[in-house]
C-alpha cells in the first residue's frame, strides 16, 4: 500500500427488508485528506455513514480503521475509536452554552463529582482558538446562527480527538456566505492533520473543498477521482449514470414574448420596526418569459414572493396580474385569477407532511379538477387526479393515500410542482425550486419550468443559485437589500457582473 | 384497491384491540393479587353493565356526554388546537340550558326545547371561541386559556346553582327541576336510557364525513397540520381554526344540554366525573377520529360503571379503573417496532 489509509471499506453491503441500500462499496480514505462521497439522493451515502458511526451494522464486508479490522458496535464505540460525525440535523441543547454542549455527557469533573465549569470553558476556548472558529464558549446556543451552531457541532466531534470527521450534507442548512465559511473551516481542519469525509451532492462544493471524490450510485461505488483533474460534468455523469443537461436553453435563438402578465409598480414593504424590506420594486413578467431574480438569501426574496402570493400586505405600490390590480385580493382569489406559487421551503409553506399526497396535490385544485361535488370530496376523482400527477411528474414511490412526508425531498418538490402546474397558471411564481434536490430531480424541474414558459406562462423565478438563474432566465433582475439593482437581458449578463450586483454593486471585499 | 383499503383498516383495528386485550389481561393479574374472587370481580367489571336493562341504560347515559365531547375535541385537535376545555364548555352548556328551561318554563315544548338546546350549544361554543380567537389573533397558548376557563366556568356555575337557581327543597347544590314537558324522551324499549345517545351516535358518524370527506374538513385539517401551508394554498386558515373551536365548544355545550334535558333533568354541581378530561383521553385513544371515539367513549363508560358494580360485589376498589385506563393509554401510545425495520409511521397530528 502506497498511502497511509486511515479507513478502508471492503465490500460493504446493507439491506433494509427488500430494499438494498448498499450493494457493494469499497472506499479508502487517506490520512489527512478531504474526501468527498457524493451521489444522488438514495444512492446510499447516509446509510454508509451511519454504518461508519455504528448506527447500522453492515450485512457484509470489512471495515479497517487505522490498519486494524474492526466492527463498530454503536456510536459510542465509534467515538472512542476516533470517528466523529456531524449530523445534518443538529444535536445541540439550545438552552445550554457552547462549552456545556461540547462536554455534554462527558463533563469535566472536580473531585470526580462536581462539574468543573471553568475548566470546560477554558478547554472550549483553547479549542475554538486552535481552529479559529470565532465563537464565544459561554454563548447560549439558541442565540447562535445556523452556521455558528454547525461549528459547535464540529467542535463537539473534535473535543474528544476525532481523527476522522464525517460531515453529512453540512451545507444543506446554510446560506451561501455560511457555506464559504464552512469550506474554509474544512480546509483548516485538513491543514491541522484531521481527515475529513464530506458527504454532498453539490458539485461546486466537491470542486471547492476536496482532494479526492468517490461517487456512489445505487449502493455501489462507481468511481474515485482526484478532484483536481476531474470535471464537474464527469462527476455528474457518474452520479446520474448518463449525460446530464443542466444547461437550460442556451443557444436557442431569439424568443418572442406576449403581454405583461405580472407587473409590480413601486412595491414597498416595511416591517414592524419601520425597516424597509422591499424598497420600490418595479418588475414585469411577460407571457412566455422567465424572469430570474438573483440575489443572496435574505435580501427581500421571501417578502417579494409572499407579497405577490398575497400572504403579506404591501405598504405601497401596485401588483397587477394580467392587467388587473390584485392588491386587495386574497391568496385564493389570486390563485383563481391565474397565479401559481411554488414556495421556497416545501416543508414550511409548500406541503403538509402528515397529510396524504392526494390531499396535498389537490389543495389548490379541488374546484377546477372537478374533485368536489357540493362540498363533498369525490374520492375516486381525487385518486384519479393524483395518479395523473404522479405519472406526469414521475413521482417515485408515491401512492395517493401515502403521507407526503414519506417521500424524498425531490419527490416532495414534484408534488408541489404537480399541484401548481396542474392549474396551468398564467403567472408562475417559483422560489428556490431545486433547493436540496439532486441533479436528476433538478434537471426535471428545469425542463418543467422551461416547457411551462414555452406554453406561454409567465414565470418569475427567484433563486440564490446563479447557475440556475443562468440556465433558465430570459432576463435577470438582481435584488440586493430589498431593491432591484438592475435588470439585465440574458445576452448582456455574465456571472461576474451579476455577482457584483448581488453584493450591492461593489467589488467583493478581499 | 378495495382489498388494500380493507387490509389497512383491519390493521388499524388490530393495534387498539390488542392493547385492550393486553390491558385486561394485566388488570386481571392485579385483581387476582388483591382479591379472593378475581373472576367475579372481573365479571362485574365487564358484564354487570348488561345484567339488566336499567344497568344498560345507565351505561348508555354515561357514554352520551363522553361521545359528544370527544367528537367535539376531535374537531379542535384536527385544527391544531389542544383543547383541554371540554369540562368548562360542558358546564357552560348545562347551566345555560337549565337557566333557559327554568326561566321560560311556561313556553310550549316546541319553542322551549329548541331554545334550551340552542342556548346550551351557544354557551359551550362561546367558551370555545375565546381560546380560538386568542390563539389566532394574538398567539396565546390555548392550553393555558382552556384550563383557566374551566375553573372560571366551574366556579361561576357553582355560584349560580348555589345562589340563584338553587332548589331550596332539595339536599345539595342542585337547581330547580326543568319542566317535564321538555325532558328528552328515553330510547324506546330501554327505560331510563336517554335518546341523546342516538343523537351522539349520528353526530359522530356525520362528523367523520365532515372531517374526512368534505372540502371544509380538508381545510380544517390542513390548517391544523401546517398553518403556513394552509395559508399558502389559499385557505382562510385562521377562520377555520376559530370555527373548529366553535364546533368543539358547541359539541361540549350540547353534551351539557342533553345531560340536563335527558338524564339529570336539573343542573347538579357535581354531575360530571370530569367528563371533559375523560373525553380528551377518548379522543386521543381514538387517534383523533370521530367515528372511532364513539367506541373509545363506550369503552370508558363501560369501565366507569363496571367499576362501581365491582366495588359493590367484591373487595376490589373502583379506583382500579384509573389504573387500568392509565395502562391502556400507555399501551396504546407505545408502538412496538421490530429492531432494524425503518417503517414510516403516520402520525395523526
Amino acid at each position: 500500500m502506497d498511502h497511509d489509509n486511515i479507513l478502508v471499506l471492503d465490500g460493504i453491503a446493507k439491506q433494509f427488508g427488500d430494499i438494498v441500500a448498499l450493494e457493494h462499496v469499497d472506499l479508502s480514505v487517506r490520512r489527512g485528506e478531504v474526501h468527498v462521497v457524493c451521489g444522488e439522493n438514495g444512492a446510499g451515502k447516509s446509510t454508509l455513514m451511519n454504518i461508519l458511526v455504528g448506527i447500522h451494522a453492515p450485512d457484509g464486508g470489512k471495515i479497517t480503521f487505522n490498519g486494524k479490522e474492526t466492527t463498530i458496535r454503536d456510536p459510542l464505540a465509534a467515538g472512542d475509536m476516533g470517528i466523529g460525525m456531524v449530523h445534518q440535523h443538529f444535536t445541540l441543547v439550545p438552552s445550554m452554552s457552547v462549552a456545556e454542549n461540547l462536554f455534554l455527557g462527558h463533563h469535566l469533573r472536580r473531585f470526580g463529582i462536581f462539574s468543573d465549569r471553568r475548566a470546560m470553558v477554558e478547554r472550549a476556548g483553547t479549542l475554538i482558538d486552535t481552529y479559529s472558529f470565532a465563537l464565544d464558549p459561554e454563548a447560549i446556543v439558541s442565540t447562535l446562527s445556523v452556521g455558528q451552531r454547525q461549528r459547535v457541532e464540529i467542535l463537539k466531534a473534535l473535543v474528544f480527538d476525532a481523527e476522522l470527521l464525517i460531515l453529512d450534507e453540512p451545507t444543506a442548512v446554510l446560506t451561501p456566505p455560511e457555506v464559504e465559511e464552512l469550506l474554509k473551516v474544512i480546509t483548516n481542519l485538513r491543514d491541522r492533520g484531521r481527515t475529513v469525509l464530506f458527504i454532498t451532492h453539490k458539485l461546486r462544493e466537491v470542486k471547492a473543498v476536496s482532494d479526492r471524490v468517490t461517487i456512489l450510485r445505487r449502493g455501489k461505488n462507481i468511481s474515485t477521482h482526484i478532484t483536481k483533474i476531474v470535471t464537474e460534468n464527469d462527476i455528474a455523469r457518474d452520479m446520474v449514470g448518463r449525460d446530464v443537461f443542466l444547461m437550460g436553453r442556451q443557444g436557442q435563438g431569439v424568443r418572442t414574448f406576449g403581454n405583461n402578465v405580472l407587473q409590480l409598480e413601486n412595491v414597498s414593504i416595511t416591517n414592524s420596526d419601520g425597516r424597509l424590506l422591499l424598497d420600490g420594486i418595479n418588475l414585469d413578467v411577460r407571457a412566455g418569459e422567465v424572469l430570474g431574480v438573483a440575489g443572496v438569501d435574505g435580501n427581500g426574496q421571501t417578502e417579494l414572493a409572499e407579497a405577490i402570493a398575497g400572504l403579506i400586505p404591501i405598504q405601497a405600490g401596485t401588483i397587477r396580474l394580467d392587467g388587473a390590480d390584485i392588491n386587495n385580493a386574497s391568496v385564493a382569489e389570486r390563485q383563481e385569477a391565474g397565479l401559481g406559487f411554488v414556495p421556497e421551503d416545501r416543508l414550511d409553506r409548500g406541503l403538509s407532511r402528515n397529510m396524504s399526497i392526494a390531499e396535498n396535490m389537490a389543495a389548490t385544485n379541488y374546484l377546477r379538477a372537478g374533485i368536489l361535488w357540493r362540498g363533498f370530496v369525490d374520492k375516486g376523482r381525487l385518486a384519479e387526479f393524483t395518479q395523473k400527477g404522479i405519472e406526469q411528474f414521475d413521482i417515485r414511490g408515491a401512492k395517493p393515500g401515502l403521507a407526503v412526508g414519506s417521500l424524498s425531498g425531490g419527490n416532495m418538490q414534484k408534488v408541489v410542482l404537480a399541484r401548481e402546474f396542474a392549474r396551468d397558471p398564467k403567472v408562475l411564481l417559483v422560489s428556490q425550486p431545486t433547493r436540496g434536490l439532486d441533479i436528476g430531480a433538478s434537471e426535471f424541474v428545469y425542463s418543467e419550468v422551461l416547457s411551462a414558459a414555452d406554453k406561454g406562462n409567465g414565470i418569475l423565478l427567484i433563486s440564490s443559485e446563479l447557475s440556475e438563474i443562468f440556465a433558465l432566465a430570459d432576463r435577470i433582475a438582481v435584488i440586493y437589500s430589498g431593491r432591484i439593482m438592475q435588470i439585465l437581458t440574458r445576452e448582456d449578463a455574465d456571472e461576474e457582473t451579476v455577482g457584483i450586483l448581488m453584493n450591492g454593486g461593489k467589488e467583493q471585499a478581499a | 384497491m378495495i382489498n388494500t383499503n380493507f387490509k389497512e383498516s383491519l390493521h388499524a383495528l388490530i393495534a387498539p384491540l390488542g392493547a385492550i386485550a393486553l390491558t385486561m389481561a394485566l388488570g386481571f393479574l392485579l385483581v387476582a393479587a388483591i382479591s379472593d374472587e378475581p373472576v367475579l370481580a372481573y365479571r362485574e367489571l365487564l358484564f354487570a353493565n348488561f345484567d339488566s336493562l336499567s344497568n344498560f341504560a345507565l351505561f348508555l347515559n354515561r357514554a352520551t356526554p363522553l361521545v359528544l365531547i370527544s367528537v367535539g375535541i376531535t374537531f379542535a385537535f384536527r385544527a391544531g388546537v389542544f383543547n383541554v376545555g371540554g369540562e368548562g364548555q360542558l358546564f357552560a352548556g348545562a347551566i345555560a340550558t337549565t337557566a333557559v328551561g327554568i326561566a321560560f318554563a311556561g313556553l310550549p315544548a316546541i319553542i322551549l326545547f329548541p331554545l334550551a338546546v340552542i342556548t346550551g350549544i351557544a354557551a359551550g361554543a362561546a367558551v370555545g371561541w375565546v381560546p380560538g380567537i386568542l390563539k389566532v389573533k394574538l398567539g396565546v397558548d390555548e392550553v393555558v386559556v382552556t384550563l383557566m376557563l374551566n375553573t372560571i366556568v366551574l366556579l361561576f356555575t357553582s355560584y349560580l346553582v348555589n345562589q340563584v337557581i338553587r332548589d331550596t327543597t332539595a339536599y345539595g347544590a342542585v337547581s330547580w327541576k326543568l319542566p317535564e314537558h321538555i325532558w328528552l324522551p328515553t330510547i324506546p324499549g330501554i327505560p331510563g336510557a336517554t335518546s341523546g345517545f342516538m343523537i351522539a351516535v349520528v353526530l359522530s358518524l356525520v362528523s367523520w364525513v365532515v372531517l374526512f370527506r368534505t372540502q371544509w374538513g380538508t381545510e380544517v385539517r390542513s390548517a391544523g397540520t401546517n398553518l403556513r401551508y394552509a395559508e399558502a394554498v389559499g385557505i382562510a386558515a385562521g377562520r377555520r381554526v376559530i370555527t373548529a373551536m366553535l364546533i368543539a365548544g358547541g359539541f361540549a355545550g350540547l353534551a351539557g344540554a342533553l345531560y340536563v334535558l335527558g338524564i339529570g333533568h336539573r343542573f347538579e354541581q357535581n354531575f360530571s366525573p370530569e367528563y371533559g378530561l375523560i373525553a380528551l383521553t377518548c379522543a386521543l385513544l381514538a387517534r383523533v377520529n370521530p367515528a372511532a371515539s364513539l367506541f373509545t367513549a363506550l369503552y370508558y363508560a363501560l369501565m366507569l360503571n363496571g367499576a362501581a358494580y365491582m366495588q359493590i360485589s367484591t373487595e376490589v376498589p373502583r379506583s382500579l379503573v384509573i389504573l387500568l385506563t392509565g395502562l391502556l393509554v400507555l399501551l396504546m401510545t407505545a408502538r412496538l417496532t421490530r429492531k432494524g425495520s425503518n417503517n414510516q409511521t403516520f402520525d395523526a397530528f
